[in-house]
Parts: structure tokens; C-alpha cells; sequence
């Protein structure tokens, strides 16, 4: 389930490189990390591996990092500062001849208060958009009975890859400013408004666009809110989904500032 | 500037035509449309396909009468409000006195309970349009109840030679539609549903009106269910009381899906037909409903409120 491809039902070809687990038993993380970087050295690449426990019957060897030297253990990550180790560290892979890097970790332990956890979410979207075009990929794991359902949807919907019922992320390039997938509904609702607080969307061209490449359904209410969220920023936003229900309900709407465009 | 016997009405004069020949349909009708173009006023006429050629054949030549598809018109109560509403709003910035219309909604026993809601609703969604308009039913043809609902949601008849009577039993909109109008029992209600969930989510129930779909529909209007189904629970999560409950009965050629819940029901007795204002009560997405199924019901029964909506074929015996 744990695949890197993420991009079932769409047109491109690359992964997405970016996925999240959140898990209920550590013997989760351990069978998908281990999957997850042994695809990395069999492709070249430096692999790294950060969490509390260590590897244990793993026939590779990745090198361990431990937690506190990436990651700040008593405070809140600084989203820009936590990007550019990874981004560092991606150029000195590259140097040192690796195709490039790759890391798993699971940070639950250093994410006990709600500022941390939207912190890292937000540090959690910054990677994200660096993850589409640099060669550094990751697989974040959180652990769900430690950190509770909440804080972990928080984290794994702001990934492309993740089991949260809807996502934002960063679209391939070329395929708008975000990208929303899954359902968005009154039960996830919250958590989208919340994920696109944090992800602070700026238009890139003339218009936000949203990539709803994956979206399965988005109802009323949501659209009033993106509808509400482009006006806020003074912009107009377009919805482009295959979701056929979407561009009636905007008609129905009368929106303003939010066009929803039927793509197939 | 309003002429006719609506001269001197502020808002809506809503009239109903209940004809028992051609002869008496057109002695209303003709003068009423001439009387219109006459004066300079937007007038239409949204008939059917017979009483259409019918009225077409009496007027003259470029009577400067327009003629709407009523099939479009009046495909659902709550879209037909929303296209009048809009038709209305252009004519009077485009400075019209008054407008004159002329139609007929379908009238069929299944699906008559919404648009006897419709007439009586429209008598306050018109209101702030200077609306002259007649709504002609056949008495040849048209059940005894229909008729009856007719007069209670009809302020008045119109009569050839330009007169016209109150209904003695014209019934205010808010009194008529906070009544209990149950809806007539689809066939398929009397078997055992096709999927039964207790309090199901949002998503749950919209798969649960997917996996009902065998292809017997348009695939538009499966769309159009899950829609109506997602925003229906939701509306019963938000604003109803536990438990819900889903029930999906899929047919040969319609998908039957009820939600019921143990709240009142929405307060507002326009909920469905009217977009409301307020969007904190649930009436928008009851409005969504309204604009996304062939049919619409709502009623407070033995184990709940209960709306009803169907996709598909409502015309069944």
C-alpha cells in the first residue's frame, strides 16, 4: 500500500516522492522504510534513516542519523531552517556522487504540543514543494496511537501520498499552484481549511490554480470556501477536476471569485 | 405601470386557469398574451407541446408573444425558480411595468406534491416582481386532488372575458407548505432496501449510492444523487438528531435513496425551493438537493423526518 507512486488515475509518469505513514504498529514503518530505501541505494541514491528505534533484520545499511541532529527536540521546527538542511544535504549527496538523497523518518517523539505539530505540518508543505524538483525524497511516519488521530491527519494530508482521506500538495510542475486529491466534506473539512492556512497558496500566474487532477468529490461548502479563501487573497482561483458535480454546483453558487473547470 | 386587472397589485398576481375545453384555454389565454404585447410588456408563454401549437395556431403571425420549452422550464421545482427568477430580474432592469407568463407544470400523481409546493412557493418568490402570470391545468385530465391543491395554492382564477374569482380556499404559502405532504410510495419502497446504513458519513453514503448504480442511469444523473444524498446527510449530521439512517433501493431504471433523521425538520417552510439566505440552517444544501434529483420529498413520519430523493424514472404507477 506504502508505494511511492501515489498517481493512481493520473497522466503523469513520475511519482510524487513524498509520502507519509501513519502507522498503529511500529512494525509498520519498519517493513516500509525498509522497502522505501533499499529502492534508493538499488537507484544511487544516499539513504538516510532517522527515528527512535533502530533498523532491526534489515539486510541493507542505511546511515543512521540520530533525531536531535536534524531535527529541534525541545522547540518547534522553523519551517525554512528545517528545508535547508535537507536541501544541504541533498547537494552534498549529489557531491559526493549519489544520485541523490533519501530519507525516512519518523518524528513522532519530537512532536508533543499542537505548536509543534503545525509547525512541522507547515515545514511539512515547504519540503513538500522542494521534493517535486530537487532529487530528495522522503517518507515521514508518525505514529498514531502516540500522537493521536488528529494531529496525525494533520500531518499526512498535506502529503500526496498518504492514507488521509483528502490531500494537498504540490502539483507536478506545469499542473497549477496546489493540488487537492481525495474526498473534501463536511468530516474533512477542518482539516482542509487548516491545510490551506498553512500552505499560504500564492498565484503563480494571473490566477491560483488547483490542480483536482485526484479529486473524488468536493461538496457545497468547500467550494464557498475556496471561493471565499481566492477573494481573500485577491485573486481568482480555478478548480480543475474531473469531478462532474463540482462545475454544476459552482454554476449553482453563483461564485465569484472561484471558477471550476471539468477536466477529463 | 401595470395594465389589466393586475393594474394597481404591488408584486406577484398569480392566477390559476382551469379549463375544461380548448375554447375556454384560449378565451383566457389570447387576450391575456395580446393584452401584454399591447401594453409593451415581456410576455411569455411556457406550455407544453400540444396546448403550445395550440396557442401558437390562435395568435397572429409575429404576435411579438415568446414561447419557452416548458420540458426545460419545469424540469425541477426549485430550477424553475431559479430561471424565472432571473428571466424576471432582467426584464424589470431592462425596465418593464410588469410581465406577463402563461404555463403549465407537469402534472403527473408521482411527482405533483413538489410542484403543488412550487405554486404555493412561488407566490412569495415572485412577489418582488411585478409578475402577471397564469398557471392553466386542464380539468379534463387533471386528478380531483391536484385540482384541489390548485385552489390552495392559487390566490385566484382567471375567467375568459378578463374577469377573474378568488379561490375560496387559497391557503398562505407559510401555512400550506409547513403541512404534511407525503409523498406517494415508490414501488420499490415496499421491498427491502437495497443497503441499509445506521448514522453512515458523508462519504459512506455516497459510496453507498455509487455501488446502487448498475448502469441503469445516466451517469449525469447518478451525479446528481450523490450529491443530493452527501449534502442530505451532512444537513442530518449538522442539524438533525441521531440516529440517521440510509436507505437505497436500487430499481430497473431509478435509484431510491431516503435519510432519516430524528429532528424536526428544517424550520424554514421554503427550504428546497428557495436558496436560503442563511447557510448556518442547512438550507442551501437542501436547495442543492432540490436542483439535483428528479424528485424531492420531505415528511415527518412514525421514525423520523425523512426526505426522499429519487434518480432516474419518477413516473411510475
Amino acid at each position: 500500500m506504502m508505494g511511492m507512486s501515489g498517481t493512481i488515475g493520473a497522466d503523469v509518469c513520475q511519482p510524487y516522492r513524498h509520502a507519509c505513514l501513519t502507522y498503529e504498529d511500529p512494525a509498520e514503518f519498519q517493513s516500509a522504510a525498509r522497502d522505501f530505501l533499499g529502492a534508493g541505494l538499488a537507484a544511487g541514491e544516499q539513504v538516510w534513516y532517522l527515528a527512535p528505534e533502530a533498523p532491526h533484520g534489515w539486510d541493507i545499511t542505511p546511515r543512521i542519523v540520530t533525531l536531535g541532529d536534524q531535527y529541534p527536540e525541545d522547540s518547534v521546527i522553523d519551517p525554512a531552517a528545517g528545508l535547508a538542511a535537507y536541501a544541504q544535504a541533498t547537494e552534498q549527496a549529489l557531491a559526493e556522487g549519489y544520485t541523490g538523497l533519501r530519507v525516512a523518518a519518523d518524528v513522532t517523539t519530537l512532536l508533543r504540543t499542537p505548536a509543534q505539530v503545525d509547525a512541522f505540518a507547515r515545514y511539512e508543505i515547504q519540503v513538500d514543494r522542494y521534493v517535486r524538483t530537487h532529487p530528495f525524497s522522503a517518507l515521514c511516519a508518525f505514529d498514531r496511537v502516540r500522537m493521536g488521530d488528529e494531529a496525525a491527519d494533520q500531518l499526512a494530508c498535506v502529503h500526496p501520498v498518504s492514507d488521509a482521506p483528502f490531500r494537498l500538495f504540490t502539483p507536478h510542475a506545469g499542473r497549477g499552484d496546489a493540488a487537492l486529491a481525495g474526498e473534501i466534506d463536511e468530516t474533512t473539512r477542518a482539516l482542509f481549511l487548516q491545510a490551506l492556512d498553512r500552505a499560504a497558496l500564492r498565484p503563480g500566474g494571473d490566477e491560483l490554480v488547483l490542480d483536482g487532477h485526484d479529486l473524488a468529490f468536493i461538496d457545497h461548502n468547500s467550494l464557498l470556501h475556496l471561493d471565499a479563501h481566492a477573494r481573500a487573497l485577491g485573486t481568482t482561483a480555478v478548480l480543475r477536476t474531473a469531478v462532474p458535480a463540482a462545475a454544476r454546483l459552482a454554476g449553482l453558487l453563483e461564485l465569484t471569485s472561484l471558477r471550476v473547470e471539468t477536466a477529463r | 405601470m401595470r395594465t389589466g386587472a393586475a393594474e394597481g397589485h404591488a408584486g406577484y398576481f398569480h392566477a390559476a386557469v382551469r379549463y375544461a375545453s380548448d375554447d375556454e384555454l384560449l378565451a383566457v389565454t389570447v387576450p391575456f398574451l395580446l393584452g401584454g404585447v399591447e401594453a409593451g410588456e415581456p410576455t411569455f408563454v411556457s406550455f407544453g407541446e400540444r396546448t403550445a401549437a395550440l396557442v401558437r395556431s390562435a395568435l397572429p403571425r409575429d404576435s411579438g408573444v415568446r414561447f419557452l420549452t416548458a420540458g426545460d422550464v419545469y424540469a425541477r421545482p426549485a430550477a424553475a425558480i431559479r430561471s424565472y427568477r432571473r428571466l424576471l430580474t432582467e426584464q424589470t432592469a431592462a425596465g418593464a411595468g410588469q410581465i406577463r407568463i402563461i404555463g403549465e407544470v407537469p402534472v403527473t400523481s408521482n411527482t405533483w406534491d413538489w410542484w403543488a409546493r412550487y405554486e404555493s412557493a412561488i407566490n412569495h418568490a415572485y412577489d418582488d416582481f411585478p409578475l402577471w402570470s397564469m398557471c392553466a391545468y386542464d380539468a379534463r385530465i387533471t386528478p380531483e386532488p391536484v385540482l384541489a391543491d390548485v385552489a390552495r395554492t392559487h390566490p385566484r382564477y382567471a375567467l375568459p372575458g378578463g374577469t377573474h374569482a378568488d379561490s375560496p380556499t387559497y391557503t398562505e404559502p407559510r401555512v400550506y407548505l409547513s403541512e404534511a405532504h407525503p409523498p406517494v410510495p415508490d414501488p420499490l419502497q415496499s421491498r427491502p432496501a437495497t443497503v441499509e446504513l445506521a448514522d453512515p458519513t458523508p462519504g459512506q453514503a455516497r459510496h453507498a449510492v455509487h455501488a446502487a448504480d448498475r448502469g441503469q442511469l445516466p451517469a449525469a444523473d447518478v451525479e446528481g444523487l450523490v450529491v443530493a444524498v452527501s449534502e442530505t446527510v451532512t444537513n442530518a449530521l449538522r442539524y438533525g438528531a441521531p440516529p440517521v439512517c440510509l436507505r437505497v433501493w436500487s430499481g430497473a431504471d431509478r435509484i431510491v435513496v431516503t435519510v432519516t433523521d430524528q429532528g424536526p425538520g428544517p424550520k424554514d417552510p421554503y427550504a428546497g425551493l428557495l436558496p436560503a439566505l442563511d447557510s448556518a440552517a442547512g438550507g442551501r444544501g437542501l436547495w442543492i438537493t432540490h436542483q439535483s434529483c428528479n424528485h424531492v420529498a420531505a415528511c415527518a413520519g412514525d421514525d423520523g423526518w425523512t426526505i426522499r430523493m429519487i434518480a432516474g424514472n419518477t413516473h411510475v404507477a
